[in-house]
């Protein structure tokens, strides 16, 4: 009876607001902080690839279990990216609440927008763009890691990413998350004040230009791990669906050469 | 015809109207307040420096009680004043200001311990005592024998009108914007409510309350250069003059600032030389010591502005293009001081002259030049804010003569004015509306209203000609400023007076381009211009007769305070509507029931008064009563009560603690 | 001396909305004037030009025009602003588009109703003392630290003009957000020793989606307040605190057998 009368009367029983919206707000935030970090890792992971293909090979069966187990387990990865896709859906569900959903709406926002060359406000128009468009491209990303966890290696990436032609949606991708990613870190400073210090203004300029090098840094990153993709993908396109036999172990992984799976 | 009914009907949202609307809401009467513009931005925000309230939480206030302040009161006013009015203030300051403290005034608060202050130019060091740590602190103004003002900053009425008007909200008075006074509803004698405009759609609509007050702010906008804001056009007092009932007290009493920025006329607080800063001539020389040796740059506001126009004269004052004007330099208070202290005033001078006050040297000096600023008479009222004339009406604040500032107000002494009479006068009127019922029909209530439509519906087909009501209210506030100024004298007074009837005259025949009602600017002015140009006759014509100098109004043919033929108060009323001049008449002011004779202020030129033989005599009683009653013990209280007994509402007359005194 | 003597004479255009949305002739369209820039010219002092000049019937609000009372509030050239306080040599190429605040009700041309909104706001956030203290005034006042009245004061000096909610994109697309100036207000109760509100009880002021958890940090207001006031820091503040509000877990149903 009480989540009925607080349902229709907004008040609960007791006379005070439903803590919903403080919940909410924080899964919101902490969705997104996690997502935001995650993707940090994930892209200093993905690049190893600017490394070595054996490097990449490692860190793969690294997050295969290779450190627990004698067999590499993908199902690892497969719970892992279910876990971040559960999150995902979470955090969009979450800030989709923040959307302009109505005509009107949006023509206010653009017309203001344009007009106040605002740009944290600007910033926000982009968070809201690159958001959207992940809710298609990255879950698609995500579906198919999530369904192909034992496909993910230097081979087997490069290939999904030239020979799978899955490389303009990566590319899509990366200016999406990295853009919202870390403008997105930005706002959560400013929003719950954690960079404030004595000085918020000072730190607010300061963050700012953190966040633009940050940027920078994933997006360049970013370019030049796609771009080494694409050319192994080019290069094995031949011999397409082939796994990777790495050359070399890197250490400290206590992995050895006989137990790498044929 | 929409007819609204309320018990209690304020006209103003300022401090006084709101504090006035607190007190009858509070005692269970409905209250609709009536405003030009949203409350909070009435003209009470652009108070700066502070309010006047004897605390003596400071080192720099030790000693101070009600008596000097009541005393500092009537010298400002050059005994101009009502001194019974003057007690009931000074002992409901205190009070005022810390029901204000409780209602959430952030007022700013004695630190323990040493800090450097500028006194005459002299860094100093006061130490402030460990007992006041954390009590509301005052800064100095001029006229003052103790620091006294109380403040926040430089936006001391800003938050004074955001605490009052939220204690409004929170005691759910109605509070009604974008209204306009257009007449005053009465018969026979009694004063039945208002016919308003709405501004937003022009309607006419009729207010008719138990009691009516009043508060609707000075009259500046009748000057062309004026701290004040574009709304303070007089035209609450114009409706009571145009009564034919209600009388204008000493509208020749206008006080003009010293330190308003030139060009744009914004006032830059006295706090600024309250709290050390100077005045500076063309060569950088600080003048005023020469003229004013022991207030110095803080003589009262009539004396330095004088001062200073008499300096410009000998050729001492800058060149501009927007004419001479002087120096205010608060550089020498530091960066720190100034960007704590004093933000508005950088803030304005930075905005509208690009000049960092604080920068030192010549470069941090802000041009100032003395500008039309307070109207010390206005609605004519009893000591409880009733007009005298006209049953159930009431006034307070600046609107109002309750003459509180005689002829000259002192600084920190209007906010001060507006909650303190607010209280009063609520409380006042709030009886009045428990203790009256109305009765009146509404053929009467019709009959006002329809004479208001008649008047718009008459502009409206007035045909156009080659007059704009843009140029004859340009020519009206520069004669005010030309010749109805600092110094006046007959020859210009009658000029002025000419022109303005003829004004008047020219604004009754002017058209209008557009003849809409809903939200009309032109109209607006063209219906209010009559208005503001009654008022300036009303000052110019009173100016004219005052054939003496007092306080702010001076007279370069009467130099002379003539205590023996002028200790009296200008009454002025509009019986005819289409006279073009009003009737002026006197009221003695009673020496010999005042607390304080007439005597020298302790500033301005000596020698410059023609003594009424009474004074002195009042003297010798008062000094008697004294002496007698100190010989047998009496307290201070029980002296002054002998002097002058007065009424206050409330516990208002209740004695006020103090810092180490108690109750003394 | 104002510098602008650089500027004196140059030809302005000013591009002005007019609309009177009561009139249903009306139909909302720029119009253009050119005028004369004298010497330190504000928007205050143009549009009265205007208006005498021009246009008798132009719908503007000024009152104090030295950027106390906060009556001003328009879009320059899309940017809310004082418009008392905006010079026209700032502008370089001369332009002026002159639009009225968005998220207040239109009244005339510039004219938009701003004070209701606000006593509504204030109403909202209850923006007066809450105490059980019976205060005498005729006593000792209540003792402050000078710093906490400062810190008070700092907050206090918001002046209503409504720029925050202007700039403010959230309050744009929801009518119903608090906006700054209420979250500020609310901050500066909670530092003021004389209120006795806790936490709890500003959350159920404010503890929702159009209250503080609307908020979406976009800083329109941080970055457009003409008091400077520290937005950004206080309603991140303000945000902590109400977002570890403890829940009281909606208390025990009461059933009324009758």
């Amino acid at each position: 009876m009480a989540s009925i009368i607080e349902g229709y009367l907004g008040k609960r029983v007791d006379g005070t607001k439903s803590r919903m919206p403080a919940r909410l707000d924080r899964w919101q935030s902490a969705s997104g902080l996690f997502l935001g970090l995650f993707m940090w890792g994930h892209m200093l992971f993905v690049s190893s690839i600017l490394i070595s293909k054996d490097f990449m090979y490692t860190v793969t069966k690294m997050f295969e279990g290779s450190f627990l187990f004698a067999q590499p387990h993908p199902i690892i990865v497969t719970l892992s990216v279910t876990f971040v896709f559960a999150i995902f859906i979470i955090h969009a569900g979450l800030a989709m609440r923040k959307f302009p959903y109505k005509w009107k709406e949006y023509k206010m926002l653009k017309t203001h927008a344009f007009a106040l060359k605002h740009e944290d406000t600007n910033l926000w128009m982009v968070q809201a763009f690159t958001g959207f468009m992940m809710f298609f491209i990255g879950s698609v990303h995500l579906y198919i890691l999530m369904s192909n966890a034992d496909k993910i290696g230097p081979f087997a990436s490069s290939d999904r990413v030239w020979s799978d032609g899955m490389w303009p949606l990566y590319l899509l991708l990366l200016f999406a998350v990295e853009l919202h990613g870390s403008i997105g870190l930005y706002r959560l400073c400013m929003k719950w004040g954690w960079c404030n210090g004595t000085d918020a203004r000072a730190a607010r300029k300061r963050l700012k230009k953190v966040k633009w090098a940050v940027t920078a840094f994933f997006l360049t990153l970013g370019l030049l791990t796609l771009a080494a993709y694409v050319k192994i993908g080019m290069e094995h396109r031949n011999d397409y669906g082939q796994r990777y036999h790495p050359t070399a172990i890197i250490a400290p992984l206590h992995l050895s050469a006989q137990e790498v799976p044929s | 015809m929409k007819i609204h009914y309320c018990d209690a009907l304020v006209i103003g949202g300022g401090l006084a109207g709101l504090r006035t609307a607190v007190a009858t809401q509070e005692k269970g009467l409905s209250t609709i307040v009536l405003s030009l513009v949203p409350v909070k931005r009435s003209h009470s925000a652009a108070a700066q420096g502070g309010m006047q309230a004897s605390l003596a939480n400071s080192v720099m206030g030790k000693g101070d009680n009600e008596d000097v302040h009541f005393a500092d009161t009537v010298k400002g006013s050059d005994w101009g004043c009502d001194q019974e009015v003057a007690r009931m203030f000074v002992t409901t300051a205190p009070k005022a200001i810390r029901e204000l403290a409780a209602w959430g005034v952030p007022w700013t608060r004695v630190k323990r311990g040493e800090r450097s202050v500028v006194i005459n130019t002299e860094r100093t060091t006061i130490t402030e005592a460990d007992e006041a740590h954390g009590l509301i602190t005052a800064r100095d103004f001029g006229g003052t024998k103790k620091w006294r003002t109380c403040y926040t900053a430089d936006a001391t009425g800003h938050t004074m009108l955001f605490g009052v008007a939220n204690q409004a909200l929170k005691e759910d008075v109605d509070i009604r914007e974008r209204k306009e006074l257009l007449s005053l509803i009465h018969k026979d004698g009694r004063c039945y409510g208002a016919v308003v405009r709405d501004l937003i759609d022009g309607e006419l609509e009729a207010y008719i309350a138990k009691a009516t007050n009043i508060a609707t702010g000075g009259w500046g906008r009748v000057y062309r250069t004026t701290t004040n804001a574009v709304i303070c056009e007089g035209t609450g007092q114009a409706a009571v003059l145009e009564t034919g009932l209600g009388t204008l007290g000493n509208p020749e009493a206008v006080q003009f600032h010293p330190t308003p920025i030139v060009p744009s006329g914004i006032l830059l607080t006295e706090g600024c030389r309250g709290d050390g800063g100077v005045l500076r001539d063309v060569d950088g020389y600080r003048f005023m010591p020469d003229y004013e040796p022991e207030k110095k740059d803080l003589a009262s506001r009539d004396v330095v502005s004088r001062r200073m126009m008499e300096h410009i004269r000998k050729g001492k004052g800058v060149k501009s293009i927007f004419g001479d004007h002087l120096w205010l330099d608060i550089s020498i208070l530091g960066r720190e001081h100034i960007e704590k202290n004093l933000r508005d005033v950088q803030e304005i001078s930075m905005t509208f002259n690009g000049i960092d006050p604080a920068d030192e040297g010549p470069k941090g000096w802000m041009p100032v030049r003395p500008a039309q600023h307070y109207s010390m008479g206005g609605i004519r009222t009893k000591p409880t804010g009733e007009s005298p004339d006209l049953s159930g009406l009431f006034s307070c604040g600046e609107a109002a003569c309750w003459d509180l500032h005689g002829f000259n107000r002192l600084g920190g002494n209007s906010v001060a004015e507006t909650v303190v009479s607010g209280m009063i006068v609520g409380n006042y009127m709030a009886d009045y509306c428990l203790e009256n019922e109305i009765d009146i029909d509404t053929a009467t209530i019709e009959a006002f209203v329809e004479k208001e439509e008649q008047n718009i519906r008459e502009i409206m087909s007035r045909p156009l000609n080659d007059d704009s009501i843009f140029d004859i209210k340009r020519r009206m506030q520069e004669i005010m400023d030309d010749k109805v100024g600092i110094f006046r004298n007959g020859e210009e007074l009658q000029e002025a007076v000419d022109e303005l009837q003829e004004l008047l005259k020219r604004s009754r025949k002017v058209g209008i381009r557009y003849v809409t009602h809903a939200s009309n600017p032109e109209l607006v002015e063209a219906y209010r211009l009559p208005k503001m140009l009654k008022i300036a006759i009303s000052i110019a014509y009173s100016a004219l007769l005052r054939t003496e100098s007092r306080g702010a109004h001076y007279r370069e043919d009467y130099l002379k305070r003539d205590d023996a033929n002028w200790l009296k108060r200008t009454l002025v009323r509009w019986t005819d509507p289409e006279a073009t001049l009003p009737e002026v008449f006197y009221e003695e002011l009673d020496i010999m029931k005042m607390e304080i004779p007439p005597a020298f202020r302790g500033y301005g030129r000596k020698g410059m008064t023609i003594d009424n033989p009474l004074s002195a005599k009042r003297q010798e009683e008062v000094d008697r009563i004294r002496e007698e009653l100190e010989a047998k013990g009496a307290d201070r209280f029980e002296i002054q009560d002998a002097l002058m007994p007065f009424d206050l509402p409330e516990n208002y007359k209740e004695k006020n603690e103090r810092q180490g005194v108690g109750y003394a | 001396m104002p510098d602008t003597a650089q500027n004196k004479g140059r030809m302005l255009t000013f591009e002005i909305l007019q609309y009177n949305p009561s009139d249903p002739q009306s139909k909302p369209h720029m119009v253009t004037y050119h005028l004369e820039e004298t010497l330190g010219m504000t928007l205050f002092v143009a549009l009265n030009m205007i208006r005498e000049k021009f246009e008798p019937d132009l719908a503007f609000d000024f009152v104090c025009r030295a950027g106390i009372c906060g009556s001003c509030g328009m879009m320059v050239n899309g940017k809310p602003l004082l418009a008392c306080r905006t010079l026209t040599k700032d502008y370089p190429d001369g332009v002026i588009r002159l639009m009225p605040m968005p998220s207040f009700k239109l009244i005339k041309d510039l004219s938009v109703v701003t004070g209701q909104w606000m006593d509504g706001m204030s109403k909202r956030v209850e923006s007066w003392i809450h105490s059980k203290e019976e205060v005498d005034i005729t006593k000792l006042e209540k003792r402050i630290e000078p710093e906490v009245a400062d810190a008070t004061f700092e907050l206090d000096r918001c002046i209503e003009c409504g720029i925050c909610v202007s700039s403010c994109a959230t309050a744009l697309m929801r009518p119903d957000f608090v906006g700054a100036v209420g979250l500020n207000r609310i901050a500066r109760f909670d530092i003021d020793p004389h209120d006795e509100r806790t936490a709890e009880d500003f959350y159920e002021l404010v503890g929702d989606d159009s209250g503080i958890f609307g908020c979406m940090t976009l800083l329109g207001c941080e970055d457009n307040c003409p008091k400077n006031l520290p937005l950004q820091e206080k309603i991140a503040y303000m945000r902590r605190k109400l977002a570890n509000v403890k829940d009281t877990g909606g208390g025990l149903e009461i059933r009324v057998e009758g």
